[in-house]
């Protein structure tokens, strides 16, 4: 996987070129601000760009100023956006234009070096990677979306936990109930979402984005 | 050098002395005191008119329209729009900027606006301030006659020969000359004579403008007093600004913090969480084969990074409130000042200790300005005093460096206006060449 780096603290730039590097990818760039990132991609075609929210000169947002722009020039280039803190805003900012390539991680995730590599590598396939505070913001956030309103709350709580990732399996446990009753849901979900039967697991997520109003 | 430096200044007061009369401020000077003795004729004129016949009939029917013309003044804001126009006049002619005061409340019914305007606190005084202006404007007569008559008496010599040239042996009366004492006149009869007038007018047209200028400066004092918001509304004005400044401090500061906390240990720690995880796979689960070296390699990298965000947490937590304040300032002052590159010569004597937030802003205070003294003196030593007594904290941070201390830059203007909020002040003595000086006061308690 070939990747692109736009964090502005030194530190973290060096930690991530190494992890990445360690696992056998291969870092094109590394840069510290949205306008040199958005450079670097065009020069290098990265598989996907890692890019932290707080940058130069601002400080605020130009990060994900940078991230929208670059799904804009180069809507093949998975974009995940990186943050030390969670804004919802933000969030829904980068889901709106589309659910693929996308992904939203707090900074913390790099100390699961496994599940970090997964998300990136899930972006960069054209997947999503929104993380659990990500989701449940949005879900506090309490967003009416159409047909949402069909599902029993029973279907919303399971809708819920999908959307902080878990499997089936979590979600029964969870919720003590049998494997068997959480498939039952899930396909109910699916079919008042208006989501068709289709190959590989994105449905999931498409129905997290359903929910989360993207 | 000792002794041309009185003579030279004497000299320049001389000049400047002699300049005076002929100067714009002198101008407008005796221009507002025309207008003053304009105002004190027609305030005088009005309460001529109500008590002129004298008769007890004549004052019982001024009383009775003195009671119903005070509060009607009141009542309809006529008292405030003299005052405004006088304020409008000075800041014209004077230069004098008077805050007015607060407007009063509006009130519905007629008696409610009766209550209002005989309650109005800046109407009664702009009320106050007309009934002055007659006894200041006749002092401001007596200026406008020592222009005049002065001016006048220069003339004499100049066309004497004009009117005088009669044949010798006529005697004429001799002509009359004003003098500085109204009531007083010298009596010319001969053209050496007039030079005696023209002497009288030169002193006359030079003690004028400080006349003029005294009579100004009176009036100042009561358009001040009598026209400005007041003293509870300016202390009002002066709490609503400070206190939009502590706001806003400490808005900046929880930002600062937040910035700090952002880009030091929060990165830190992330990073120091990653090499952990790092390390953990390089470890392997069970049965993995493992990269001893690797692992320690990354181990050591996070031993380093905790050791980094522990010591960048403490400067944080220390930025935000020094510990050893805990023990009273001069513990605090002691430690600070142990850490400073210029040697720092500590005096203290506080007997009694004031409130931790003056503590925290004197500290804060001292850090600033030896820092200050650090980067831009380039002094060799400087001294820091804290006394407390009468009630305030002194703080005084001197130094030998090249002086030329900017008052309005950011960080002198910004201390200044900290020091505000509780109502302290900053003095700042800093000549180009040194020494430089800076003086905080400060309150026992905020």
């Amino acid at each position: 996987m070939r990747v692109v780096i736009a964090e502005d603290a030194a530190l973290m730039r060096e930690g991530l070129i190494r992890l990445l590097e360690d696992r056998g990818h291969e870092v094109c760039a590394a840069v510290a601000a949205g306008d040199a990132m958005l450079a670097a991609v065009a020069e290098h075609r990265p598989d996907v760009a890692v890019v932290d929210i707080r940058m130069p000169p601002t400080h605020t947002d130009e990060g994900l100023r940078a991230a929208l722009e670059l799904r804009r020039r180069h809507p093949g280039t998975g974009v995940l956006v990186f943050s030390q803190y969670i804004e919802t805003r933000y969030a829904a900012q980068l889901l709106a234009g589309g659910a693929g390539g996308v992904g939203y991680l707090l900074k913390d995730r790099v100390a699961d070096v496994a599940e970090f590599t997964d998300a990136l590598t899930r972006v960069a396939a054209g997947g999503t990677a929104l993380d659990p505070e990500v989701v449940g913001q949005l879900l506090g956030a309490g967003r009416h979306v159409q047909g949402l309103a069909a599902l029993t709350p029973r279907e919303r709580e399971v809708l819920a936990l999908m959307a902080e990732g878990r499997s089936n399996a979590g979600i029964a446990a969870a919720l003590v109930v049998s494997g068997g009753a959480v498939e039952k849901h899930v396909a109910s979900i699916f079919g008042k979402l208006g989501l068709p039967p289709s190959e590989g697991d994105n449905r999931r997520v498409l129905a997290v984005l359903r929910y989360l109003g993207s | 050098m000792g002794t041309t430096g009185p003579v030279t200044a004497m000299i320049a007061l001389t000049l400047a002395a002699l300049r005076e009369p002929f100067g714009g401020r002198a101008r407008r000077e005796l221009l507002f005191c025309l207008v003053e003795v304009l105002c004190g004729l027609a305030v005088l004129a009005v309460i001529v008119a109500l008590l002129a016949p004298g008769t007890a009939e004549s004052v019982i029917r001024a009383a009775v329209i003195i009671a119903v013309l005070v509060p009607l003044a009141l009542t309809t804001g006529m008292a405030r729009r003299l005052g405004a126009t006088y304020r409008r006049l000075a800041e014209r002619l004077l230069d004098e900027r008077i805050a007015p005061p607060p407007s009063a409340r509006p009130a519905g019914g007629m008696l409610a606006r009766l209550g209002v305007g005989l309650r109005d606190g800046p109407g009664w005084r702009a009320l106050a301030y007309t009934l002055l202006k007659p006894p200041i404007a006749a002092v401001g007569l007596y200026a406008v006659f020592l222009w005049a008559a002065g001016l006048a008496n220069l003339t004499y010599p100049f066309w004497w020969g004009l009117f005088r040239n009669h044949p010798p042996g006529v005697r004429l009366s001799p002509v009359l000359v004003a003098t500085p004492f109204p009531g007083r006149v010298l009596h010319v009869a001969t053209y050496p004579g007039t030079f005696l007038a023209f002497a009288v007018g030169a002193a006359m047209v030079l003690v004028a403008p400080w006349v003029t200028r005294a009579v100004v400066a009176a009036d100042r004092w009561l358009l001040r007093g009598l026209l400005g918001p007041g003293r509870l509304a300016e202390r009002v004005r002066d709490l609503e600004q400070t206190r939009a400044v502590a706001v806003d401090d400490s808005a900046a500061l929880l930002r600062q913090v937040e910035r700090d906390l952002h880009d030091g240990a929060q990165i830190r720690l992330a990073t120091l969480a990653m090499h952990l995880g790092m390390a953990k796979e390089k470890l392997g689960d069970d049965g993995d084969p493992l990269d001893v070296t690797g692992a320690r390699e990354l181990v050591d990298a996070a031993h380093r990074g905790a050791k980094d965000a522990l010591a960048e947490l403490r400067d944080l937590a220390r930025g935000i409130h020094p510990p050893v304040l805990d023990n009273g300032l001069a513990d605090a002052l002691a430690t600070l000042v142990a850490g400073s590159a210029i040697p720092v010569e500590l005096a203290t004597d506080i007997p009694f200790r004031p409130t931790p937030a003056i503590e925290t802003i004197a500290y804060f205070c001292a850090a600033e300005l030896l820092a200050n003294a650090a980067k831009h003196s380039l002094a060799s030593r400087i001294g820091l005093q804290a006394t407390g007594r009468d009630g305030k904290l002194r703080l005084s941070v001197t130094d030998d460096g090249a002086g030329g201390a900017d008052p309005d830059g950011s960080g002198l203007s910004g201390l200044a206006q900290r020091v505000s909020t509780v109502d302290g002040r900053l003095e700042i003595a800093s000549p180009p060449g040194g020494p430089t000086q800076v003086t905080v006061e400060l309150p026992l308690r905020a």
